[in-house]
């Protein structure tokens, strides 16, 4: 595929992994906080490719991870009503909330869809107008525009079945927060790439010279993210802390006008839980007064609850960088895959995750059976 | 966060005063809304597209740019590789030549 | 997570505690497998039915018999490259087929829904027809229930094959050996793919057919080319990835795989980026996997070859002894990833 493929070369991306190898005088610690960055590391395995020049911390730039099991088990609740259609990405119907989640639901009979778009939902709601549709818009700046067309064209047209349940968040408060914590390791981020190509990237300039932390908005194939690394490490060695933008192709320092436009007039900025994390201030949006009509959570009266998150789980430790997976105490013991405590060890990226399956192959390889002969 | 594709657009077209259009993804098509992009964009373009919604334009100038910058960099890197190889090989054989940083960085 | 407070509400459920079934439990991933083992196997358990294959070799009256059972149900009914009739007759023949046997006849039986078309229950029907015909197997016994409307979707079909076991020629998921090399006979991806653009919700308009094939005419230039060909697989629902996880277990060996050769064809590849699913996951209903010693993977490749059906083959990995149980793939910019089993179906995200 044009514009993907070519960035995935190998021949081009081995000479890169040496290049910052040898730019690197000493092992750095960078984040990368876009869940679909983590995505291309893990899979790619460029983590133990760089392995002694580049320590990447998996940051908290994934809905399944971040978004408060208070709005998981909110959508739980919706999602059970025998009048709702609930409508979802893919990826938040197997986060944990406190006691199932939404596969669980749907198995006891509740009405749960996966759609790709929130269009979708909003024509889901337009074909059943006798049901109420609910959509859990969650998601970064990236998914935002999307969810707030949806809100609007459903405004637009009259479609009072359709209500949408807000998880948003926003990046830069979360760099912030992880730069004002006092037992910070990054030393720099990669920022992501599609949240910039909305935005642009001038709310990380400030960010850059208040910590002094270099910041490469990136694109998301191999090659991008190792020039990315290579961008990052270059600042580092030579003692810069500025913004740049390796994503060239798809991102402007204004980002996408019309899509922030549209985000500002439904959404406004609100301070939001990060699950792990804990509150950020102004760190997430919820719908605007004139949107209210569209809010599952004021149509459905769900109001405020409560709820704790596993105190043996310490994703938030994890996702700002000061613990890593394995050093956790439930690590590998009372949190695996088939039975996560906490979100990070539910998808295969999840940073939790991806070190359980690194340390189950590695014991494996080593652990080779005497005597077998290949 | 960002699951972003690239693709083409093959399509345009209103529907009840929202820019839709098709796009293709290398093959697979699917109705993208274009709202966000509807004053650049024009048929053969290509957006990332994000859960159905076009949330920029793809600079193809800047696309092959960013490549050739990539693909020129690995080439001399390779070269500079060398450079190194035999410069080491030079020092391991007695000459007072101190490797150095080989540099070749493009910028 | 340090904040605990006095009246702390239990953490998340473990995902595999569940009190109902979910469609997870069908995708051949791990729920699938905890439901088999925690279960149906305790309950059921036997020799024959504790190894997991694809079937099982029983004796009658001194004669090695092959039974297989597959139930067939997919939405939509009708596909691109196929539909539910003869899927469920290629579906269980090459179950038959994967265990080394000679299909020898099939049973169907029908679950039908109240109000279902009598137009498309005779497609599918003939298309059944057809398909066995081809195979030359043909169904000897058959069943038909119909259910209130509501409650089923549309149609349902089980077929039961039954195989002459063949003493020269039996391949079973543990007797793969380090050292053996593995092969496909085909691109990957493409059933599923076919199946996900059709759904409702996504959407996607694609030229991605179903490989929905008879594996039996295939299976047959190996048993002809005299090679001792150690498992044979048909990487259904959950993908190559599944069924290499399941050899590797059974077999206690690890396999490696190279995702630089994978043959995954580009509108699958391009399907899967948009949704964000991995073609190893995805379900194949007309190509095989192989594992053979490496001294006869090119016989082996020349004979999947001389068939339409296998015209693609290639190595993809091996078998070895390091990481037994696991499947790892070196990644085209040589880092590694494992290949682990899902927990249930793969889901189209975002992230």
């Amino acid at each position: 595929m044009k514009y993907l493929s070519e960035y995935r070369d190998a021949a081009i991306a081995r000479p890169l992994i040496e290049r910052i190898k040898r730019t690197a005088t000493r092992p750095w610690t960078l984040m990368e906080v876009c869940g679909g960055q983590t995505h291309t590391i893990v899979r790619q395995g460029l983590d133990e490719l760089l392995e002694g020049a580049i320590e990447m911390i998996h940051g908290p730039g994934c809905p399944v991870c971040v978004t408060p099991l208070e709005q998981i088990d909110k959508a739980l609740m919706l999602a059970a009503r025998p009048d709702v259609i609930f409508t979802s990405f893919g990826d938040m119907l197997r986060v944990p909330g406190s006691d199932c989640d939404l596969q669980q639901v749907r198995a006891r009979g509740g009405n749960v869809r996966v759609v790709y778009s929130p269009l979708d939902a909003l024509e889901i709601a337009r074909r059943h107008p006798d049901r109420e549709v609910v959509f859990f818009a969650v998601g970064f700046e990236t998914t935002a525009p999307a969810n707030a067309m949806a809100v609007w064209r459903a405004r637009e047209l009259g479609v009072p079945n359709f209500t949408v349940l807000v998880s948003h968040v926003t990046v830069p408060p979360a760099i912030s927060a992880i730069m004002q914590s006092p037992d910070n390791r990054v030393q720099g981020f990669l920022a992501a790439g599609h949240v910039c190509a909305v935005m642009g990237w001038t709310e990380y300039e400030p960010l850059a010279m208040r910590h002094r932390v270099p910041i490469v908005v990136t694109g998301f194939e191999p090659l991008d993210i190792l020039e990315g690394m290579l961008m990052a490490v270059e600042q580092l060695e030579t003692g810069r802390h500025t913004v740049e933008n390796q994503y060239v192709r798809s991102v402007r320092r204004e980002g996408t006008p019309a899509a922030r436009t549209r985000v500002e007039e439904v959404f406004e900025l609100v301070d939001r839980k990060w699950r792990g994390i804990g509150e950020i201030p102004m760190s997430g949006l919820r719908l605007r007064p004139a949107f209210a009509a569209f809010d599952a959570e004021l149509k459905f009266g769900l109001g405020d609850i409560h709820v704790n998150e596993s105190p043996e789980c310490h994703a938030g430790e994890v996702l700002t960088g000061k613990l890593k997976p394995p050093r956790c105490p439930a690590f590998g013991t009372r949190c695996t895959p088939e039975h996560p405590l906490g979100a990070l060890m539910v998808s295969s990226e999840g940073a939790c995750a991806a070190y359980y399956h690194l340390a189950k192959y590695r014991a494996a390889s080593e652990a080779e059976p005497a005597g077998a002969v290949s | 966060m960002c699951l972003g594709i690239p693709g083409k657009i093959v399509e345009l077209r209103d529907d009840t005063g929202l820019a839709m259009g098709v796009v293709d993804f290398g093959g697979v098509r699917r109705e993208v809304c274009l709202a966000y992009v509807q004053d650049e964009a024009r048929l053969g373009d290509y957006v990332i597209v994000h859960v159905g919604f076009a949330i920029s334009m793809v600079d193809e100038a800047e696309a092959h740019r960013t490549f050739e910058v990539l693909r020129e960099m690995s080439q001399l890197d390779e070269l500079g590789w060398l450079d190194e190889v035999a410069e080491a090989a030079e020092a391991s054989r007695g000459s007072a030549t101190t490797v150095t940083q080989t540099g070749s960085r493009i910028p | 997570m340090t904040a605990v407070s006095p009246v702390t509400l239990a953490c998340p459920v473990p995902l595999v505690a569940h009190d109902r079934v979910q469609l997870g439990h069908g995708s051949g991933g791990k729920m699938s497998a905890a439901l088999l083992r925690q279960r149906f196997l305790p309950a059921l358990a036997n020799e024959a039915l504790a190894r997991l294959g694809d079937g099982s070799m029983v004796n009658v009256a001194g004669v090695d018999v092959v039974v297989s059972t597959d139930t067939f149900v997919v939405s939509p009914l009708e596909f691109p490259g196929g539909d539910i009739g003869s899927l469920a007759v290629h579906g269980t023949l090459n179950d038959v087929a994967m265990m080394g046997a000679r299909p020898v006849c099939l049973t169907a039986g029908f679950v039908l829904e109240e109000g279902f078309p009598l137009d498309i229950l005779d497609r599918i029907v003939r298309s059944m027809a057809d398909a066995a015909s081809l195979a030359g197997v043909p169904v000897v016994a058959g069943d038909t229930k119909v259910v209130e409307r509501g409650k089923a979707d549309g149609l349902y079909i089980n077929t039961t094959g039954i195989g002459a076991a063949d003493a020269q020629f039996r391949p079973a998921p543990e007797r793969a050996r380090a050292g053996d090399v593995v092969i496909v006979s085909g691109a990957i991806g493409r059933h599923g793919m076919a199946i996900m653009a059709a759904r409702e919700g996504l959407a996607f308009e694609t030229t991605i057919t179903s490989d929905s094939a008879c594996l039996v005419g295939l299976v047959e230039r190996l048993r002809t080319a005299r090679v001792d060909v150690h498992v044979l697989r048909d990487p259904t629902r959950g993908g190559v990835a599944s069924a290499l996880n399941e050899i590797a277990a059974a077999s206690g060996v690890g396999v490696e795989i190279d995702e630089t050769v994978l043959p995954v064809p580009d509108d699958v590849r391009a399907a899967c980026e948009v949704l964000g699913l991995d073609p190893l996951y995805v379900a194949n209903e007309g190509i095989l996997l192989a594992f053979v010693p490496a001294e006869d993977a090119e016989r082996v490749l020349a004979a999947l070859r001389s068939h339409p059906l296998g015209a693609g083959a290639l190595q993809i990995g091996r078998a070895i002894t390091g990481h037994p149980g696991m499947v790892a793939l070196r990644t085209s910019l040589g880092g590694t990833r494992i290949v682990d089993l899902l927990p249930g179906d793969q889901l189209p995200r975002i992230c």
